[in-house]
């Protein structure tokens, strides 16, 4: 009789649970009605009762983010934010989360610390009750900020970079706290019974949330093959944005992923940027679990537990990326966008296309600015940064025509003749541009798009442009431009931009007016 | 005996993170340590100089240089030596080298406090020494209300060759205090304070109890400044007395 009372109770509250959200209910997976059950499998550690605190890995580069201080000040206080607002929870105190907490969180990071602080420390309550979800996030932190020390060390060459970052992965793989670094089901991972609870009761919080998620994604395409010293100017840009806007956003549709953010780095290092999506995704989760009142003490134990096995790596072992033959919308559904693995399947995704929260749907297979596919190989290309997202371009004029079209500050950054030479542009308010290459010059002969990567480039000397275009005469009567003359062209959007107009997954309604595109 | 082995192994010493202001070793800056040993592979050094003042005789000074290693989960070992200068005596003494070991067995969780033990041996090195000197600490560490913890340590110390008039074995204990200054605005510094009693090693002489007090701040992502001063408040049966001690220490972790 007990068992039946308990499981009736169970049963109520998931449905109760599942009730409670049912306007979200949109294109992709229905919101499920049952709480997971607790896996036979789940891995021993998650129940032992060692601190297992982890060094990271000993090197040399340790602690290079301190070389760009608003940055590392600024990562140093997305520690506190999680972590109050779980001490919170977990001691009955949700009803301050918007006020209170909130101003405390806030306070914190308006006036970030200049070292980095325990989060343990913070949360000690919640650490007493959750000291096993407290390894995962503390090793995937590690792996955050280590990456971001090699790619702010000043002493190696992009490719001993990227070697590291590769040795750091496996370092960081070797663990049984490791998050996988396949792409998982977005979609799935948020349709549980209490998902998106924290967001819907506690937008600001939230809202601070994914804004420093933001800059925890933001960040590696600023740094990635970018020279040490042009990586401070960028976080000019990119901090005020955060200070400014993206803390403070409450109308996202879904946490920034990483591939929207940090595209190029995504696509090196797909394992990395879908780990780092799947930690954040276990975030939400447990922000849901935590602030959902109808669970009882256990079953938020059991559910987080849940959670965190969901994302390990060991749940993963001998599954490949791309496959889900069988297996779509569930756990083990490792789908990606073809042209981009690192990055999980989102609601509403068709192949490439998926729908970017402040864009709208975007194919990922294609410049964000002409819509033609991206060309193979190198150069890449472009991205562009402006009003928080960063989007991959074919040419240097789709950049440019794309940044002076959108209001604010911008950062371009793109592929020149030079494969160690990242060029780095920087607009003011006015759209006037700085280089952190001197004496750049640009070959822009306008024509047909679906060539426009052969014939708008940069070049980090005269006589590298010179070479080319002996290599392709039909430029030969093309004028060499300095960045201020390069810079006054613009072409605006080309007749091969072709928007997508699908209604938003996340939000009922119609379509908005500009047809769900930018 | 026994019943001091068994109080041995359900207090016995400290920590995370050496160089973490939150974490808390013995000597650094007080007495006590924390149920946490330092993190796997982490390496650190610590240097501590300490100043103690007497009743009876003058002043010594001590300059202690430890190294750390989390060789396993919860687990580290380390190797110190603390050579010391006597100003009635006027001359130095290299002092122990001592090897320590510490095994954290558990976090607290919830209500049940975090426990752990570690033990040290002394080789003797210094001048006059004879016979090792063991200490056996047990530790716990429990949360009191929200960021407050206290700490117990209970120590039993023997030596394997003891002096004409000296004790085989002593006991001591040790209950520390911790809580973070500046919360919920700086997260770098801790305030550290405690209460010890310790049997003196001289037959006929009784405990000696003292306070501490000190603070231990963060001053870099690597690295803690420590300061704390210790009094020694009552003695029994004519056991020496400490009137002051201050101890400075930085510890580095790599």
């Amino acid at each position: 009789m007990k068992a039946i009372i308990f499981f009736g109770l169970t049963a109520m509250t998931a449905i109760g649970l599942a009730q409670d959200h049912s306007g979200h209910q949109m294109a992709g997976m229905k919101k499920q009605t049952e709480l997971p059950a607790m896996p036979t499998d789940i891995p021993g550690w998650l129940n032992a009762p060692g601190a297992d605190h982890l060094f990271y890995k000993a090197a040399r580069y340790n602690w290079a983010i301190n070389r760009i201080p608003k940055f590392a000040k600024d990562m140093y206080a997305t520690g506190v934010g999680h972590a109050m607002a779980y001490e919170a929870l977990v001691r009955g105190e949700a009803s301050t989360l918007e006020t209170k907490t909130f101003d405390k969180i806030n306070w914190v990071l308006k006036h970030p610390p200049a070292m980095p602080v325990d989060e343990g420390a913070i949360s000690p309550t919640f650490l007493r009750k959750y000291g096993y979800l407290e390894k995962v996030f503390d090793w995937a932190h590690t792996l955050h900020f280590q990456t971001i020390d090699v790619f702010a060390h000043p002493g190696w060459t992009d490719e001993q970079k990227e070697k590291e970052i590769e040795r750091l992965w496996e370092f960081y793989e070797a663990q049984p706290y490791a998050i996988t670094g396949l792409p998982m089901n977005m979609d799935y991972l948020d349709s549980f019974p209490y998902s998106m609870k924290f967001r819907t009761d506690y937008p600001k919080v939230n809202g601070l949330f994914w804004g420093y998620h933001w800059l925890q994604t933001v960040n590696y395409d600023m740094l990635y093959r970018v020279p040490v010293k042009d990586q401070a100017s960028q976080y000019e840009v990119l901090g005020a944005r955060y200070h400014e806007t993206e803390l403070y956003k409450t109308d996202r549709d879904f946490m920034p992923m990483m591939a929207e953010m940090s595209p190029r780095f995504a696509k090196r290092f797909p394992q990395i940027a879908n780990a780092f999506d799947n930690l954040h995704m276990l975030h939400d989760n447990v922000n849901d679990i935590l602030a959902q009142p109808q669970l009882t003490e256990a079953q938020k134990q059991e559910q987080v537990k849940i959670a965190i096995y969901r994302v390990l790596a060991t749940t993963h072992k001998g599954e490949t990326p791309g496959d889900s033959e069988g297996k779509e919308n569930t756990l083990h559904d490792h789908r990606h966008p073809p042209s981009m693995p690192g990055m999980g399947w989102m609601k509403g995704s068709e192949d490439d296309i998926m729908w970017m929260s402040g864009m709208g749907w975007m194919d990922m297979s294609a410049c964000s600015h002409c819509s033609i596919p991206m060309p193979e190989g190198n150069p890449w290309g472009a991205t562009v940064s402006a009003e928080g997202w960063t989007m991959m371009v074919r040419c240097l004029m789709c950049a440019r025509d794309m940044a002076g079209e959108t209001p604010g500050r911008a950062i371009i950054r793109a592929a020149t003749n030079d494969p160690n030479r990242l060029l780095v542009l920087i607009s003011d308010e006015e759209g006037n541009w700085t280089s952190n290459i001197e004496g750049i010059v640009f070959l822009e002969k306008f024509g047909e798009h679906p060539e426009c990567s052969g014939w708008s480039r940069a070049f980090t000397t005269l006589a590298a442009l010179e070479k080319y275009v002996a290599d392709n005469p039909e430029y030969k009567d093309t004028k060499p431009l300095t960045l201020a003359e390069w810079a006054a062209l613009n072409h605006a959007t080309p007749d091969t931009y072709r928007k997508i107009d699908k209604p938003n997954p996340y939000k009922p309604g119609p379509p908005p007016s500009n047809g769900g595109g930018r | 005996m026994k019943g001091l082995f068994i109080g041995a192994g359900l207090v016995l010493s400290s920590l995370v993170p050496a160089s973490d202001h939150n974490n808390i070793e013995a000597g650094r800056p007080l007495r006590f340590d924390d149920a946490y040993s330092i993190a796997f592979r982490e390496r650190a050094f610590e240097f501590g100089l300490t100043l103690d003042t007497f009743r009876r005789r003058g002043p010594s000074y001590g300059n202690k240089t430890e190294f750390k290693y989390g060789f396993a989960k919860n687990q580290d070992i380390s190797v110190a030596i603390e050579p010391t200068y006597s100003s009635p005596e006027r001359r130095g003494d290299l002092g122990n080298v001592e090897i320590g070991y510490f095994n954290g067995l558990r976090r607290q969780i919830d209500d049940a406090p975090a426990l752990a033990y570690r033990v040290d041996v002394g080789l003797p090195t210094g001048r006059d020494a004879k016979g090792l000197d063991l200490r056996f600490r047990g530790i716990a560490t429990k949360a009191l209300g929200q960021y407050d913890k206290v700490h117990l340590n209970l120590d039993l110390n023997m030596n394997t060759s003891p002096g004409p008039g000296e004790h085989r074995h002593t006991v001591g204990a040790v209950l520390g205090y911790s809580t973070p200054l500046g919360y919920p605005r700086r997260f770098d510094q801790t305030l550290v304070a405690d209460f010890a009693v310790q049997q003196s090693k001289k037959q006929g002489e009784g405990y000696v109890g003292s306070v501490g007090l000190g603070l231990r701040r963060q001053v870099s992502p690597q690295a803690v400044f420590d300061i704390g001063v210790t009094s020694d408040l009552f003695s029994a049966k004519g056991a020496e007395r400490r009137p002051f001690r201050l101890a400075i220490g930085y510890s580095v972790s790599f």
